[in-house]
């Protein structure tokens, strides 16, 4: 009771301060002018679609049976007509997308530096630390104030760390535990990566962390990278997390091993559209400034890698024979058409 | 007297019968059944219990080998030792020999069970329901190489007859399959079990049907069957659900192929009719095709794991609008596949405890637990062992004792 009262207090009275301070898209930009600021580009309209085009939607992968304890049922069978259907069908498409939800990417949140006051005449009142926390129904997280007295009498904005553990205290939320689980711990993650674990660490951590909380961070940075060394990418593909890791390595401009994978499973769009957001998020590089005179994707590609790419030679080959393989292919399809008895020539005259 | 005093002098009567017990003039079975056998009375006053058997008295008797240990050429050694001839001679007595023989004779013979493991018993393991007695044998060219056969029953049934008065024989219900669709069941009569499994069985081979399955692993869809009295409810279940139903039905499932499935006999449980019932259910299965023109709609299936993504299953020539669709149409699948019949889900009445004063109490008294599971798992993920907030104070207080093995185990490292 006490505590609710004096933390209401302090909300009148800091509000200001705390909603300065504790900003989704972090406003300290200026702060710290080395690292950029990733929110913004992430969230913009054109490079969320992007993402969610190279995410690629495979329904088999998105409603695959999971490993989550969930009791089966037996299939249910319905009767359905065609306008039915196609509702159902509309109802998964959605279901889907939820499912494929990013997780958003930010900059790593600062603790609140400044005290909000010190009362010397509090000195040594106690030898522990009292937290006041904002318990009223209906606030977000981040609106919530929490404050510190310390023994020395300056009362202070709490730091991140007691802020999630008084949340988690007070307003448990299910599945995140109080403290960092070991699976995040160097040996287990190591062991966890090895087996290609990769959805299940990504999707604890989610659920564990907030998504400017350094660990976070920390984690999902490492289990990128391992991806992009182990060249694990089709791992990913369907989940909610592709899109986040196409913009980490797109983001530290180590999009080659990807680019590779891409054009090696035949996803040449999605290859060019990888290059196109390289250029939307560093619109300074080369091959960005010079412009390709072609608009064929595969010459787009061979465009950017000529000028960037570290791997050249790998890559150029892979495309060169990508090109032979298409053009047997069309020889092949025009045979066919042939031999069915309709000429490439007739099909243009009916168009 | 006199006389015979005198010719045992000459040496003319040379057994006498003072001096000679009975025994001699004996056979050896007369004189074994004098031991191993009692009375007719007496069997049924119990003296048959405990007696004796027949045994071999000459056990460990071998031609050749005797008392005194001889060499004889040709019967106990080769004639021949490498290009010398070997000469008939005595050798130095065995000592033990004796000895040997003598516990030889002593340890009773184990009696031969044949014991089954109890995979292969069956059902139990006083009667032969349930045992697997191999595939068909083949006949004219056809081969039942996968094929499997389980015995269902096995009675003994008599009739009576004019001149032998009451006659019995054993009948055996069998089923065969090659759990991939196909089966068959019959039943034969025979006076020895034996003939009557391999009758039972080639005619099951002869008697083979398909049966169609939803993805090889259950029955396409929910049905009711019966035969006689005997009702059956068949439920079609998912993936990994495993044979919940009748022993018998279960091993006809096993023949057929058919992995998971929920089956309720109510009525008669006569076997023969248990199996009669469910292979005419079977039978009458409808396909999807079947059904989806039948409805003139698409069938489609929704499976809870994998999102509710709807996959159609079958899908008609032409589909009906939903104009079309009438009110008063059943397009529950499951009531139109029982023929527009609902089964009544009877609920399961709460235990009688429940209602008890004391399981009340209980309950108050084990509300103290409900989370300990939890909570020792959470504190041995954190601390490695069992914490409590005195653990720091005493650090020599262990809540939890280490288990004595692993102590022993340590010590001999």
């Amino acid at each position: 009771m006490l505590s609710h009262h004096i933390s209401k207090l302090l909300r009148r009275s800091y509000s200001r301060a705390i909603s300065n301070c504790r900003d989704f898209t972090s406003t300290n930009v200026e702060t710290d002018p080395t690292k950029r600021d990733p929110a913004p580009f992430f969230f913009n309209k054109e490079i969320q679609q992007c993402l969610e085009t190279l995410t690629t939607l495979d329904y088999n992968k998105v409603f695959r049976t999971r490993k989550d304890g969930y009791k089966q049922k037996p299939p249910e069978f319905k009767f359905l007509t065609d306008e039915e259907l196609e509702e159902a069908r509309k109802a998964a498409q959605y279901r889907a997308k939820k499912y494929l939800q990013m997780p958003p990417v930010v900059k790593e949140r600062l603790e609140p530096s400044e005290p909000l006051c010190e009362d010397p005449a509090l000195q040594d009142h106690d030898t522990v630390k009292y937290v006041f926390t904002d318990i009223t129904y209906g606030l977000k997280d981040r609106q919530r104030s929490i404050v510190v007295r310390e023994p020395g009498g300056t009362l202070r904005h709490a730091f991140w760390k007691e802020r999630d553990r008084m949340i988690q205290t007070f307003l448990p939320k299910p599945e995140r535990k109080l403290q960092k689980p070991k699976m995040f711990e160097d040996e287990y993650m190591k062991d966890l990566l090895n087996r290609n674990e990769y959805e299940f660490i990504l999707d604890r951590a989610c659920v564990q962390f907030e998504p400017d909380d350094p660990d976070y961070k920390a984690i999902t940075r490492e289990v990128y990278e391992h991806i992009n060394a182990e060249r694990h990418f089709d791992v990913l593909r369907s989940t909610r997390h592709f899109g986040p890791m196409v913009f980490h390595l797109v983001w530290t401009s180590n999009i080659d091993n990807l680019l590779y994978e891409m054009i090696e499973t035949n996803r040449i769009e999605d290859a060019a559209l990888l290059i196109r957001l390289y250029h939307m998020i560093h619109p300074t590089t080369k091959s960005a400034v010079e412009q390709c005179e072609h608009t064929d994707d595969v010459d787009f590609i061979m465009h950017y890698v000529r000028l960037e790419s570290l791997k050249k030679d790998k890559i150029q080959k892979l495309l060169q024979s990508y090109k032979e393989l298409q053009r047997e292919r069309e020889i092949v399809a025009e045979g066919i058409k042939q031999a069915h008895g309709i000429s490439s020539e007739n099909v243009n005259i009916n168009k | 007297m006199i006389r015979t005093c005198l010719l045992r002098v000459c040496g003319l009567v040379k057994n006498s019968p003072r001096n000679v017990s009975s025994v001699s003039n004996e056979s050896a079975d007369e004189l074994w059944k004098g031991v191993t056998s009692v009375s007719n009375a007496g069997r049924l006053r119990g003296r048959a219990k405990g007696l004796p058997r027949k045994k071999d008295l000459n056990k460990g008797q071998i031609i050749g080998i005797g008392k005194v240990s001889m060499q004889f050429p040709g019967l106990n050694t080769p004639v021949f030792r490498g290009r010398e001839l070997v000469h008939q001679q005595k050798l130095p007595v065995d000592p033990e020999r004796e000895e040997r023989l003598a516990k030889l004779r002593q340890s009773i013979p184990m009696r031969k069970r044949m014991k089954l493991s109890r995979l292969e018993q069956g059902w139990t393991s006083a009667h032969i329901g349930g045992r697997k007695i191999g595939p068909p044998d083949s006949i004219g060219g056809d081969t039942f190489d996968d094929f499997e056969t389980w015995v269902l029953e096995s009675k003994i049934v008599t009739h009576m007859t004019g001149n032998l008065g009451r006659k019995s024989r054993i009948s055996i219900f069998v089923v065969t399959g090659n759990g991939n669709g196909l089966a068959g069941f019959a039943l034969a009569k025979a006076p020895v079990q034996k003939a009557a499994m391999k009758t039972a069985k080639n005619r099951a081979g002869q008697r083979l049907m398909y049966i169609p399955r939803y993805k090889e692993h259950t029955v396409s869809h929910d049905f009711f069957t019966q035969f006689g009295n005997t009702k059956i409810f068949v439920k079609k279940m998912h993936e990994g659900y495993g044979l919940v139903c009748h022993r018998a039905i279960k091993a006809c499932c096993e023949a057929i192929g058919i992995k998971d499935i929920h089956a309720k006999v109510e009525g008669s449980i006569n076997l023969q009719n248990i199996i009669k019932a469910f292979f005419i259910g079977l039978l009458q299965q409808k396909s999807y095709q079947q059904l989806a023109d039948e409805k003139q709609l698409h069938l489609v299936e929704f499976k809870s794991e994998n999102g509710n993504y709807p996959e159609v299953i079958a899908s008609p020539s032409k589909v009906r609008k939903p104009e079309e669709v009438t009110s008063h149409e059943i397009l529950d699948f499951t009531q139109y596949v029982l023929g527009g019949k609902v089964i009544l889900q009877k609920k399961r009445p709460p235990a009688f405890y429940t209602k008890l004063p004391s399981f009340k109490t209980k309950l108050v008294k084990l509300e103290r637990t409900r989370h300990f599971d939890e909570t020792r798992i959470n504190l041995l993920a954190e601390y490695g062992a069992l914490h409590s907030f005195l653990t720091k104070k005493y650090p020599e207080a262990k809540l939890c004792p280490k288990p004595k093995q692993s102590k022993n185990n340590e010590t001999e490292e």
